[in-house]
C-alpha cells in the first residue's frame, strides 16, 4: 500500500502512466477552474484568482512541460543508463495526481481575487480555518514532491546523494522556468485576463 | 537448504579460486586453480533475473510483464546487474575484491 502511495512507478510508468497522468492533470484543471485555484508554478499552490478556464489548463501544461524537460536533460547528463523520454513525461505526469485534492479544497476558501494592499486587510483573511486549509494543502505538495523524486529515480535511475543533489537542483530550475512561462501567460494578455475577471465576477 | 557459492575470501576480500572438482559418481577428484565464472559471483535473484532476460528474448517489456513492473524497474534492476558484473570483471582482473 505504501509503495503505491509514495512509489506506484515501480509498476506504472511510460505511455500507461502517460494517459493516467493526463487525465488527472484535465480534471486538476476543471476542479481548479470551478475552485478557483491555481497552480502557477511547478510546486506553487494559490486560490482565489478568477480566471478562464484555459489558463488552468495552460498552467497544468506549463508546470508539467517545465518538469519534464528540466527532469529529462538532468537525466540524460547524470544517468548511466538509456532513459526513455516517455517514462520521465509518464511517471512526472502520473505524480500530479495528488493535486485533485487541493483543488478540492479550494471550494472550502473563500480568498479574494486579488490581495488587498492594506496590510491589516490582508491579516484580517488569514483565519485559523485558513492557516489549516493552507497547512492541508502543503502535505498535498510535499506528497507531490515525494512522488515526483521517486518518478525522477526511476525513470532516470539515480540513487543517494546524486540523485537527492540532482533533484532538487532540477526542481529549483524547473520552478523557476514555469514561474516565468506563466508569468508571460498572465501578463502578455492582460486585457483578456483583466476582462475575465470581471466577466466571472459579474457572472458570480 | 540450499547453499550460496562464496566467491569473496572471508579473510582478506580477494576473489577466491576453485581448487577442487570431484566427480559425485566415481568420486574422482581434480585438482587445480580454477577460475569461478562471472554469473558464479551474483546473488540467487540476479541470476535468476539473468536466466528470466534470457529466456525472455532479451526483451525488458516481456521481463515486466512477467514481474509485474514498469519498464524502467526492469531496466534498471538490469542496469544494476551490469554494473555489478563490470564491477567483479575489473576485480577479477585485478585480483582484489
Amino acid at each position: 500500500m505504501k509503495k503505491w502511495l509514495f512509489n506506484p512507478f515501480v509498476y506504472i510508468a511510460g505511455a500507461r502512466a502517460l494517459v493516467v497522468g493526463c487525465i488527472v492533470m484535465l480534471l486538476t484543471a476543471v476542479i481548479g477552474f470551478y475552485s478557483h485555484t491555481h497552480f502557477d508554478g511547478v510546486i506553487d499552490l494559490h486560490f482565489g484568482k478568477v480566471s478562464p478556464l484555459s489558463y488552468h489548463l495552460l498552467e497544468q501544461l506549463i508546470d508539467w512541460a517545465c518538469i519534464v524537460i528540466v527532469f529529462f536533460i538532468a537525466g540524460k547528463i547524470f544517468s548511466r543508463s538509456s532513459i526513455r523520454f516517455v517514462d520521465v513525461a509518464g511517471t512526472l505526469a502520473f505524480a500530479r495526481w495528488v493535486l485533485v485534492f487541493p483543488t478540492l479544497i479550494g471550494f472550502a476558501i473563500n480568498a479574494p481575487a486579488t490581495l488587498p494592499h492594506d496590510t491589516n486587510e490582508i491579516l484580517k483573511l488569514v483565519t485559523p480555518a485558513m492557516i489549516c486549509y493552507g497547512l492541508v494543502s502543503l502535505v498535498f505538495i510535499i506528497w507531490m514532491i515525494a512522488l515526483m523524486y521517486n518518478a525522477f529515480t526511476i525513470s532516470c535511475n539515480l540513487k543517494g546523494g546524486k540523485a537527492t543533489g540532482v533533484f532538487i537542483a532540477a526542481l529549483l530550475a524547473a520552478e523557476i522556468l514555469s514561474k516565468i512561462a506563466i508569468h508571460f501567460l498572465y501578463h502578455d494578455i492582460p486585457g483578456i485576463y483583466e476582462k475575465n475577471i470581471i466577466g466571472a465576477h459579474l457572472a458570480n | 537448504m540450499q547453499k550460496n557459492l562464496p566467491h569473496i575470501c572471508p579473510s582478506c576480500a580477494a576473489t577466491l579460486k576453485v581448487k577442487s572438482l570431484v566427480c559425485e559418481k566415481c568420486h574422482t577428484e581434480v585438482n587445480g586453480v580454477f577460475g569461478l565464472p562471472l554469473l558464479a559471483s551474483l546473488t540467487t535473484q540476479e541470476q535468476d533475473f539473468i536466466i528470466d532476460f534470457v529466456k525472455s528474448s532479451g526483451s525488458l517489456k516481456i521481463m515486466a510483464q512477467k514481474l509485474g513492473l514498469s519498464y524502467p524497474t526492469v531496466r534498471n534492476l538490469l542496469d544494476d546487474i551490469i554494473q555489478k558484473i563490470e564491477t567483479n570483471q575489473t576485480n577479477q582482473k585485478t585480483g582484489t575484491k
